[in-house]
């Protein structure tokens, strides 16, 4: 009996190890692409262009980067990478919080009706064809010479995930705080400034995070927009484009360089705040 | 006593002023970004539009989709391509969560690794991958050969038998992760004494597995294959950056399609077609409709038999 229990564990703990040694792998495969380009970046355009099994450099060289920084326009891609994701993120905090608290806290005709529409809007998905008529309007009301159109659209399309999760969050904060500040004299936006918003940082954390990431990781929205100007394309459309340009083999290292830079922010914001991306995915799918 | 009233009535519409004041900036984001596109696409459906001038055609985009067979192959690839991403990323993303959740040596940074994929652009994966499967100087063939596992380079982008496993691998690697966090959040919902129970009554991993986790996670995979089915229907980004939907429309989806007949293809001297788009894709929301509504109907049908 004894004897008996003690092969099962032993069995059970090679299992086990093996079972590790598989996610361990697993793991590797997965980092494995983002590793590659990386350590590709760093390599000569020769060495690429030879291919081969070696991931890591022979020879570590920055030319990539010198040469997409200067001939491919990669400091103003750069620059249009963090406007457009710091615009959606600014936007989106102000605008989910606003609307998360109002939804929560006010009662007004028609609150029902709107509020099923936001839900309805965010499963109804139509695909690109809806960035036809938002880019005919800019042009029409003269804002395609800008990024901010772009950033308009994207805080707008992706609002109602945020709005939910702070009417969420609203509704979780007892009302006697909102009471207790009305008698003291708040009116209903001090109670939102002063009160509410703070205690909303935690979710505003999350939001801040997933909006950025929504901003910085744009690629279709943008690309329709900068169609016919390059200084207003991000990292992810500008890298894109060296690859349609046509002379492509010539330019892997530069493309190694440049979606390099594209990821690593993100990599290193998600390295520094997982927790909080992690949560927010699934609190956002859930309520959503 | 008036005075107060008054007071009180002046606060009342400050304060549905600020309502409405806050409330302004959603309401002309879901008017403008939601709202107004979906209407406009049903103004086009019955007109040849180029972006510059617009014909009634009457019924003839209709005709053309009946016939257009190079739509519904693009269809039927969305099909594929869903089955095969569902048909691993879910059983994928399943056992690593339950495996993940028994206490193992850095189980917190697997998770995290798993997960990382989904912070990446899909564009930038798209393009990672068309290097990795490139046919000439691919890492994956490289590797491939040097195991002497193939003879010769096989051509992931450019053949027809094998663009579909290039772009599942990518679909799948981009997106387990974020399936396995819903799994894992399912999992944590359980209330660890089931589990105590089921050990005491001599339960081994595979039958805890089957007879509890699973049973107590339905709720959960069903809510997680509903996103999963809508999710890959909607999926082109990354594909038309990795194969462009070659070749030969292979790998065309029907959201890729879409988008080269309202924008056109790059290198290309064909005009948009937007009216015809914007045919195609009401009828492309009807089949995810469609496909969602089948999978309610046979979810809740396989609740009434279990």
């Amino acid at each position: 009996m004894e004897k008996g229990h003690g092969v099962y564990s032993a069995r059970s703990r090679v299992l086990r190890g093996v079972v590790w040694i598989l996610m361990v792998f697993l793991a590797f495969l997965t980092i494995f692409p983002v590793l590659y380009i990386v350590f590709g970046s760093f390599k000569q355009n020769a060495e690429l262009l030879v291919g081969g099994t070696n991931m890591l450099p022979v020879k570590w060289v920055l030319t990539s980067y010198i040469d997409a920084w200067k001939q491919a326009n990669f400091a103003i891609y750069t620059v249009n990478s963090i406007f457009l994701a710091t615009g959606v993120m600014i936007i989106s905090l102000l605008n989910s919080t606003m609307a998360g608290y109002v939804f929560s806290r006010r009662q007004f005709k028609g609150k029902e009706l709107l509020y099923s529409l936001f839900v309805m809007f965010m499963f109804i998905n139509v695909g690109s064809v809806s960035i036809r008529p938002l880019f005919e309007l800019a042009v029409k009301i003269k804002m395609n010479k800008s990024l901010w159109s772009v950033v308009f659209i994207s805080a707008g399309t992706g609002q109602a995930t945020y709005i939910f999760l702070c009417r969420g969050f609203v509704n979780s904060l007892p009302r006697e705080l909102d009471e207790a500040a009305k008698i003291d004299g708040c009116s209903f936006f001090q109670v939102y400034y002063l009160i509410i918003l703070p205690l909303l940082k935690p979710v505003m954390a999350t939001i801040a995070l997933l909006s950025f990431r929504q901003g910085w990781n744009e690629y279709i929205l943008p690309l329709v927009f900068t169609m016919t100007n390059d200084k207003l394309r991000p990292l992810t459309v500008g890298v894109n484009m060296l690859k349609n340009a046509g002379d492509g083999a010539a330019a892997w290292n530069i493309m190694f360089a440049g979606a390099t830079i594209a990821i690593v922010p993100m990599l290193v914001i998600y390295c520094i705040f997982s927790r909080y991306f992690m949560s927010g995915m699934t609190t956002g799918a859930v309520k959503g | 006593m008036g005075m107060k009233q008054n007071k009180k009535r002046v606060r009342f519409t400050k304060d549905s002023a600020a309502t409405a004041l806050m409330l302004t900036p959603s309401v002309l984001f879901l008017a403008v970004c939601s709202i107004y596109p979906f209407i406009w696409i049903f103004r086009y459906v019955c007109y040849d539009y180029n972006g510059f001038t617009a014909n009634y055609t009457g019924t003839r985009n209709l005709m053309r989709m009946m016939n257009d067979k190079a739509f519904w192959g693009s269809v039927i690839h969305t099909f594929e391509y869903a089955l095969y991403k569902l048909v691993f990323i879910i059983p994928l993303a399943l056992v690593i969560a339950v495996l993940l959740n028994a206490k193992m040596r850095g189980s917190n940074v697997l998770r995290g690794i798993y997960f990382m994929p989904t912070i990446i652009s899909t564009s930038i994966s798209g393009m990672i991958f068309s290097f990795i499967f490139a046919t000439k100087n691919g890492i994956l063939n490289g590797v491939l050969m040097s195991l002497n596992l193939i003879q010769s380079p096989v051509k992931w982008l450019t053949g027809m038998d094998w663009v579909m496993v290039a772009v599942t691998i990518m679909a799948v690697w981009g997106g387990f992760g974020n399936y396995m966090l819903y799994f894992t959040t399912g999992i944590n919902s359980i209330a660890e004494d089931v589990y105590e129970s089921a050990k005491i009554d001599g339960a081994n991993t595979t039958q805890t597995f089957f007879r509890i986790t699973l049973p107590m996670l339905s709720p959960v995979l069903k809510v997680v294959l509903m996103l999963a089915i809508t999710g890959a229907f909607k999926d082109y980004e990354a594909i038309m950056v990795l194969s462009k939907g070659g070749p030969g429309n292979r790998s065309m989806v029907m959201f890729l399609y879409i988008y080269n007949l309202i924008f056109g293809t790059p290198n290309s001297t064909t005009q948009a077609q937007i009216g015809y788009g914007a045919l195609l894709s009401v009828m492309a929301a009807f089949i995810v409709g469609i496909v969602t509504a089948i999978y309610m109907f046979v979810s809740r049908k396989l609740d009434d038999v279990v």
